[in-house]
């Protein structure tokens, strides 16, 4: 079991020293968060409808399309000089592996979101009167399922001849509960609403964070093996 | 004895297309097979089959006399690949390379393996250089050393000359050379007859996926080898 | 069966079929009374409900077929998996467009974020995503288990996609037929429309899926022959 968790962090590490080296990713989803803040400026006329009114929506879907950019390119740092070959060929678990790039882009995700919550916090003059725990909690579950697809979808998708395009097609629909939930949670949240009122979003985020990271995690392998 | 390596009956076809075609051999602990063949002839595959990165449509690969399944992990520890891409990640150094392929292979003395790895193959001065600023050499000699890092008892090496100027192919002639050391089980995979033929012990020549022979390499000179190869590949079997 | 019990079987079920949908279609118009609160809009509902239910049953198919196609690996499952999936996306298709015809008169919109609706909608987009994957995959042998895994995650969604669209106002009529109080609660005449409607759309369901099935099976063998001609032109060139 330890060994077996070394193995994990053992890829997120490589993972995350190689976005930290290059902050390809980063600059990517964060030049992406900032500037979409900025055009959301520019398209809501706020002497019409009030940004506090459709904060989480655009908070959401900001954090999945922004996340999109960063999730899609997984896999394809491996590609570059067959390192992929070298690591299935190592005795590390299929499963490990998986495991790790999820946690690598967990973190990667979060940076984001923290980022999201500045940029959309000082633009648009939100007030945020809900219980902050509750808020970590519905973000940590709802980007963990997230990047629970991504992840597995993006392994897909770089082994089509569409690429990255692919993504959006295959990850959205399934996207929807997270979505759903996700952003039910933060509008309440957001209204100052009490947090009984969101627990059973909460559940349904945990629920799919959960079950999608073990079912991919076993059917990676037939994803990644040749 | 067991056999150091052994393939049996390995097929694999992509799309209807059989690249690997029931191609099966027996090699001896310390023992270097060379397979020749024109592009396309499937050797690329047979490696990567051979080391468990692909899996077989049919047929078993034993390594050490144990079968080396696809799905199972425990028997990778005992092969190393080389290909002719590095395997290895341009950001990172020298040393960070080898020391995340060593924690995949559960390897837990990096601290003195890697420096000493490093040493004989005389990287010391690049450990800490970004692997993508070595020239093509040193970057084949740090793949090679990636291989190499857990001590396997095959190696697999999938055209590893490619790109290099001669004198980074003499170094890295030498340095398979002294893989040779009468324990270790190599297949190297070329279409250059010369580099090929230097160091095998046996020959084959992979065509349209299949063996057409396996001959000793003793036996055979540099005018025979070329010979039975373009009779090999104007006339598959 | 052979290939021209088949084709025959194909035959008499798409023949059978189509009467049975031109029947179904009388009946509709001409024979079923008109329903009292809902008026006459509500025949649609005679085609709407037998097509979600085929196309439920072929989404079944599909998740099933997947799921034992990546555990055993046979060929034939993943033919029967594309097969269902294809006739599936049919019916589902046609619900989709009888649904908002409906809704037009019943709701006064053409579009409503309605549950069952919305879920049919995403479960749609699913299943080309399906498709798509099948057809873009670089290695085509990949692409089935790819399509295979896309229709297990999908059928893993399909629940939490079911409450997260029940949570909103639900405008959809009552699932009438199968409500747990009252099981039976139709006018003979509807009971056996609808009967008659299941019945024409499972032979005609079952007639697309057999020949796709076939269809599918001829593909692979002009694979084959296509592949092993490649093959021996690149020898001969």
């Amino acid at each position: 079991m330890r060994a077996y968790v070394a193995l994990v962090w053992t890829i997120a590490r490589k993972d995350l020293l190689l976005e930290f080296r290059t902050y390809e990713r980063l600059t990517a989803m964060g030049a992406f968060v900032v500037l979409i803040g900025v055009l959301f400026n520019f398209s809501i006329d706020t002497a019409v409808v009030q940004p506090q009114a459709i904060a989480a929506a655009l908070i959401w879907m900001t954090i999945i399309f922004g996340g999109m950019l960063g999730m899609g390119r997984t896999f394809s740092l491996e590609e570059q000089d067959g390192a992929l070959t070298g690591i299935l060929q190592s005795p590390l678990p299929l499963d490990a592996l998986y495991l790790g790039k999820v946690l690598a882009n967990f973190v990667l995700m979060s940076v984001m979101v923290v980022l999201v919550f500045i940029v959309f916090l000082a633009f648009f003059k939100l007030r945020f009167s809900g219980s902050v725990v509750t808020l970590v909690g519905v973000l940590a579950f709802g980007v963990l399922g997230f990047v629970a697809l991504t992840t597995f979808f993006s392994a897909m998708a770089t082994r089509s001849s569409m690429g990255e395009s692919l993504l959006p097609v295959l990850v959205f629909p399934l996207l929807v509960p997270v979505l759903r939930f996700g952003a039910t949670a933060t509008d309440r949240l957001f209204a100052g609403r009490p947090v009984a009122e969101v627990s059973g979003d909460l559940r349904m985020l945990a629920a799919f964070a959960i079950i999608f990271t073990v079912a991919c995690a076993w059917l990676f392998r037939f994803v990644i093996e040749e | 004895m067991s056999f150091g390596l052994e393939a049996v009956g390995l097929v694999r076809s992509f799309g209807g297309l059989r690249a690997v075609d029931g191609v099966s051999f027996q090699l001896e602990p310390g023992e270097l097979l060379t397979v020749f063949g024109p592009n396309g002839a499937g050797k690329t595959t047979l490696l990567r089959m051979l080391g468990g990165v692909m899996r077989p449509d049919s047929g078993q690969v034993r390594v050490a006399g144990a079968l080396a399944d696809v799905a199972s992990r425990d028997w990778r520890h005992r092969v190393g690949i080389v290909s002719h891409q590095s395997l290895l990640y341009g950001q990172l150094t020298t040393t960070e390379n080898l020391q995340f392929y060593g924690r995949l292979f559960g390897l837990t003395d990096l601290k003195i393996r890697i420096p000493e790895r490093l040493e004989s193959m005389g990287l010391s001065d690049r450990a800490r250089t970004p692997v993508r600023e070595l020239s093509r050499g040193l970057k084949q000699r740090v793949a090679l050393a990636r291989a190499l890092l857990h001590d396997p008892e095959v190696v697999l090496l999938d055209e590893p000359y490619t790109g290099l100027d001669p004198h980074a192919s003499a170094v890295l002639r030498e340095q398979l050379s002294s893989l040779k050391d009468g324990r270790r089980t190599v297949v190297l995979v070329t279409h250059n007859l010369k580099q090929g033929l230097e160091l095998a012990d046996r020959v084959a020549i992979q065509v349209q996926g299949r063996f057409s022979s396996v001959t000793d390499a003793a036996s055979l000179d540099l005018a025979g080898l070329e010979v039975l190869y373009h009779d090999a590949v104007e006339n598959p079997a | 069966m052979s290939q021209k019990q088949t084709r025959w079987a194909i035959g008499v079920l798409g023949t059978s079929g189509v009467l049975t949908v031109i029947v179904l279609h009388w009946m509709v118009f001409f024979w079923v009374p008109t329903e009292a609160t809902m008026g006459i809009v509500q025949r649609i509902f005679y085609i709407h409900v037998p097509a979600w239910w085929i196309a439920f049953l072929g989404f079944g198919i599909v998740g099933l077929c997947s799921a034992v196609f990546l555990w055993l690996g046979d060929e034939r499952l993943d033919r029967a998996a594309v097969a269902a999936a294809e006739a599936g996306m049919v019916f589902t298709t046609i619900g989709l467009l009888t649904g908002p015809l409906w809704g037009r008169v019943a709701w006064g919109t053409w579009w409503e974020w309605e549950p069952r609706l919305t879920l049919a909608l995403i479960l749609w987009f699913i299943y080309l995503g399906y498709f798509m994957v099948r057809r873009t995959a670089v290695n085509p042998e990949q692409g089935k288990r790819f399509a295979a895994v896309v229709g297990i995650i999908g059928v893993l969604d399909i629940p939490l996609i079911h409450v997260s669209v029940t949570w909103l106002r639900s405008l959809h009529p009552e699932a009438v037929i199968l409500s747990a109080e009252n099981p039976m609660n139709l006018d003979g005449s509807m009971g056996a429309t609808i009967g008659v409607g299941l019945l024409a759309f499972s032979l005609v369901f079952a007639s697309l899926f057999l020949a796709r099935y076939t269809v599918a099976g001829y593909e692979r063998e002009l694979d084959l022959r296509d592949a092993t001609l490649a093959g021996t032109r690149a020898v001969e060139g």
